[in-house]
């Protein structure tokens, strides 16, 4: 959000409303800052067909307020009257009749000289996985698979540490170029690459994902990626030709014992 | 959590490795830099800071040998040790397009620690007796044109060109031939991009290295033999090559509609009305024979359309031009005695209009998503088509035809020329988005096979030709609107500003009446 936007229209209105606006005044501050807020207040900007959608219900909405009851509506009424009629908004009415039609003019100019811009890539975050994947010609169930060596966690920490550093190892020879030193998804390459590569540190990634999850997306990749979870793209590849089982474990354990986050827990199967 | 693995592993590491610098990193701070050390650096610096960490054969440049005492980015004068201010700079800073990640995350006191690590790794750095000499970088002078092309004497009184090439390039004569002090090829500067420099991109920076030098590497110091009047001036030329200090990497290439005529020399004019487009090209670090330092950083492309064709011109810098022997795209399976291999590039498009944005796997294509892969090898000067269905799955699908390729002051530049629409393949029409993305090979650097430069995808675009001026049309919408607005007010004033306008109002009256307002 765009807080030099939204915190000046947002005083602005809580201003307006001391001054005890018309009306018509009210509806009209309330229709132009949604618009800001819509237009200029939200980062990374909203596209206008969405905006385009928003203000039609808020045009509905303020209508319907307005004529809600026959108190706003003779308020209105008389608001626009004397707007249309009194010498002393004038000055207001001629100024809209000069302003208003510059502001279509600019736009219309604007959308004929503005560069097409390429179709911006949807993206499925976290596709639904297949129920079951064949790897490396053994039947992996996604859905209850566990990690076999999370168990050593509490059992034997020496060996789960030994499987930690076997993952850590996998990962500065793999997956460090892009994913990045400090799994922020900014690694080496990963301006070249659109989208970015997933940022394991940030708490919506592996934070919110079972184990077994991971071990489909590590071992298939982008071209892995089900069709009935497009929009997708990913430059993902698919590890299962370079990395074993044990190698794909390792390197989870790795994920999460390097961010602090901890796996979700498995579904209990009913 | 991570900071007990974090602790534990570095408690496994200092049981097992017999650390030479124990001794001396006995004090608080170099112990907790020497566990942060153990945390994030060690898997490409080595545990014992030689720069043999797990991750080191798959980074180049190579990761630092801190036992060396050879550092590149330095305040000190050439060959001697760096001070812990510079060694904390780079630590933060990281330095571009180099596997050194900038580390913004770690507090002050978190770089001092590693810094007191550091110099625990080299015996020198203990001898306090010694005060390496630093060089003060004055305060810049404004920068000048004029003494930017001062600057282009001094570069060439200096050899700069001998390595960095005439205009920069990194194509000098004896560019192919530098080794650093290990024994292992390296590259120098690019100097039109600045983005890359390794110790920044400012004009002091730029100083500071002339200054410095780059120990380890063949890039000397200049503090002798550059006067000090000079020095400045040759800043700015070197300054002046670059256009700016990001690349400004584009995400569309447009193809301008224009006349293409038959021969090569009148469509590469055409083009040049097309607005360049530079593309970030990353090494294939997933399949087969990775490539982990390709010779291309970016491709610069451009476009232009007529009925019947599609012209792209793609460019790059190559520090020497490979045309003796051929290259091919297909996966070498670990051969890489098919010497003498020469350079090429590749344009590759989907095969079939995606559907959404199912687009093929960048890597050319998978076996759902084709895509045609057009490979331009420079030696044999022909362009010839393949489908592809992943690197592994190339097949030839054409004839070759001749290439429109030159070299030229260490940039390559190859047209493509593409039926718009082909009786097999993807039909491109005027408006429509084309997803298109690129291969680079350098035969210097063994590149061929899936071990090259590849970029993901990116868009061309054929931009419908402009009709008319736009002012026109934007001018009748605001008139209509300007009449339109006249006509509310003025039919409102005649309607209410009469005497039946009474009536009006007294209409809303009555409907507030009959809501029973007492009004």
């Amino acid at each position: 959000m765009n807080f030099w936007v939204v915190v000046p229209m947002v005083l602005a209105l809580i201003g307006l409303r001391f001054l005890k606006p018309g009306i018509l005044l009210w509806l009209a501050a309330w229709w132009g800052g949604c618009f800001i807020f819509l237009r200029f207040g939200i980062l990374p900007p909203l596209p206008s067909s969405i905006i385009g959608l928003f203000m039609a219900i808020l045009t509905a909405a303020l209508a319907l307020y307005g004529t809600a009851d026959a108190d706003k509506l003779s308020a209105i009424g008389k608001s626009l009257r004397a707007f249309l009629m009194e010498r002393r908004f004038a000055p207001w009415l001629w100024g809209s009749l000069v302003v208003i039609p510059l502001l279509v003019g600019f736009n219309a100019y604007r959308q004929a000289t503005s560069e097409a811009v390429a179709p911006a890539t949807g993206r499925t975050i976290h596709p639904a996985p297949p129920s079951e994947i064949t790897f490396r010609g053994k039947k992996i169930d996604i859905l209850k698979a566990s990690n076999p060596f999370r168990e050593l966690e509490g059992k034997d920490k020496a060996a789960f540490a030994g499987h930690v550093a076997g993952g850590r190892a996998i990962y500065y020879k793999n997956c460090v170029f892009c994913h990045g030193d400090n799994m922020e998804g900014d690694g080496l390459y990963s301006h070249g690459l659109d989208p970015q590569p997933a940022n394991f540190a940030d708490p919506t990634t592996i934070a919110m994902l079972q184990e077994s999850y991971l071990f489909w997306r590590i071992a298939k990749g982008g071209p892995g990626l089900p069709e009935e979870s497009a929009p997708w793209a990913s430059a993902m590849p698919a590890w299962e030709a370079t990395l074993g089982e044990d190698e794909i474990w390792d390197v989870i354990l790795f994920l999460y014992s390097f961010t602090g986050r901890k796996p979700r827990a498995q579904e209990r199967a009913e | 959590m991570t900071y007990r693995f974090g602790y534990l592993y570095a408690l496994i590491l200092a049981g097992t490795i017999a650390s030479p610098a124990r001794s001396e990193g006995g004090s608080d701070a170099c112990a907790a830099g020497k566990r942060l050390y153990m945390e994030k650096c060690s898997q490409c610096h080595g545990e014992s800071g030689d720069g043999k960490g797990v991750g080191a054969d798959f980074f180049n440049p190579r990761p630092r040998d801190f036992t060396s005492g050879a550092f590149k980015l330095r305040t000190t004068e050439s060959g001697e040790l760096p001070t812990g201010g510079d060694l904390a700079k780079v630590i933060r800073n990281g330095m571009p397009y180099t596997g050194m990640p900038a580390w913004p995350r770690f507090s002050d006191g978190e770089v001092a620690d590693l810094v007191c690590f550091l110099k625990t790794l080299n015996p020198d750095f203990a001898d306090t007796s010694v005060h390496p000499k630093t060089v003060t970088v004055p305060k810049p002078p404004a920068y000048r044109e004029e003494s930017a092309r001062k600057g282009r004497a001094i570069y060439e009184e200096n050899k700069c060109l001998d390595c960095h090439g005439s205009l920069g390039r990194g194509d000098g004569e004896s560019a192919p031939t530098l080794k650093d002090d290990w024994g292992n090829p390296i590259r120098p500067a690019d100097l039109t991009r600045r983005w890359t420099f390794r110790g920044g991109h400012r004009r002091e920076d730029i100083y500071r290295t002339f200054m410095t030098g780059l120990n380890g590497t063949p890039m000397p110091s200049f503090m002798a033999s550059v006067k000090e009047e000079d020095r400045w001036p040759l800043v700015d030329y070197v300054y002046s090559l670059s256009k700016g200090d990001d690349p400004g990497y584009a995400s569309m290439v447009t193809a301008v509609s224009a006349k293409l005529p038959k021969d090569a020399d009148g469509i590469r004019e055409a083009l040049a009305r097309s607005k360049p487009a530079l593309f970030p090209v990353i090494g294939q670090v997933i399949e087969g024979r990775r490539n982990f330092f390709p010779a291309a950083n970016a491709v610069e492309v451009r476009a232009a359309y007529d009925s019947e064709s599609v012209a792209i011109l793609v460019s790059w810098h190559d520090m020497s031009p490979q045309t003796s022997g051929s290259n091919s795209p297909l996966a070498s399976k670990g051969d890489s005695s098919r010497a003498p291999l020469t350079d090429a590039v590749a344009l590759q498009i989907p095969f079939k209009a995606p559907e959404g944005n199912a687009k093929p796997y960048f890597l050319a294509g998978d076996k759902k998503n084709p895509v045609e892969f057009r490979f331009a090898d420079l030696g044999k000067g022909e362009i010839r088509d393949f489908l592809g269905k992943g690197w592994s799955g190339l097949t030839a699908s054409g004839a070759a035809v001749k290439a429109d390729a030159r070299y030229d002051s260490g940039e390559w530049s190859v047209l493509f020329l593409r039926p718009r629409r082909p009786a097999k393949g993807l039909a491109m029409d005027r408006g429509v988005f084309v997803p298109i993305a690129f291969s680079v090979w350098d035969g210097f650097s063994g590149e061929s096979g899936e071990h090259g430069g590849v970029t993901s995808w990116y868009t061309l675009y054929l931009k419908p030709p402009e009709e008319g001026s736009p002012i026109l049309p934007a001018a009748a919408r605001a008139l209509a609107a300007l009449a339109a607005g006249a006509a509310i007010v003025f039919a409102a004033r005649f309607r209410l500003g009469r005497p039946g306008a009474a009536a009006l109002s007294k209409s809303h009256l009555s409907v507030d009446t009959e809501s029973g307002d007492p009004r």
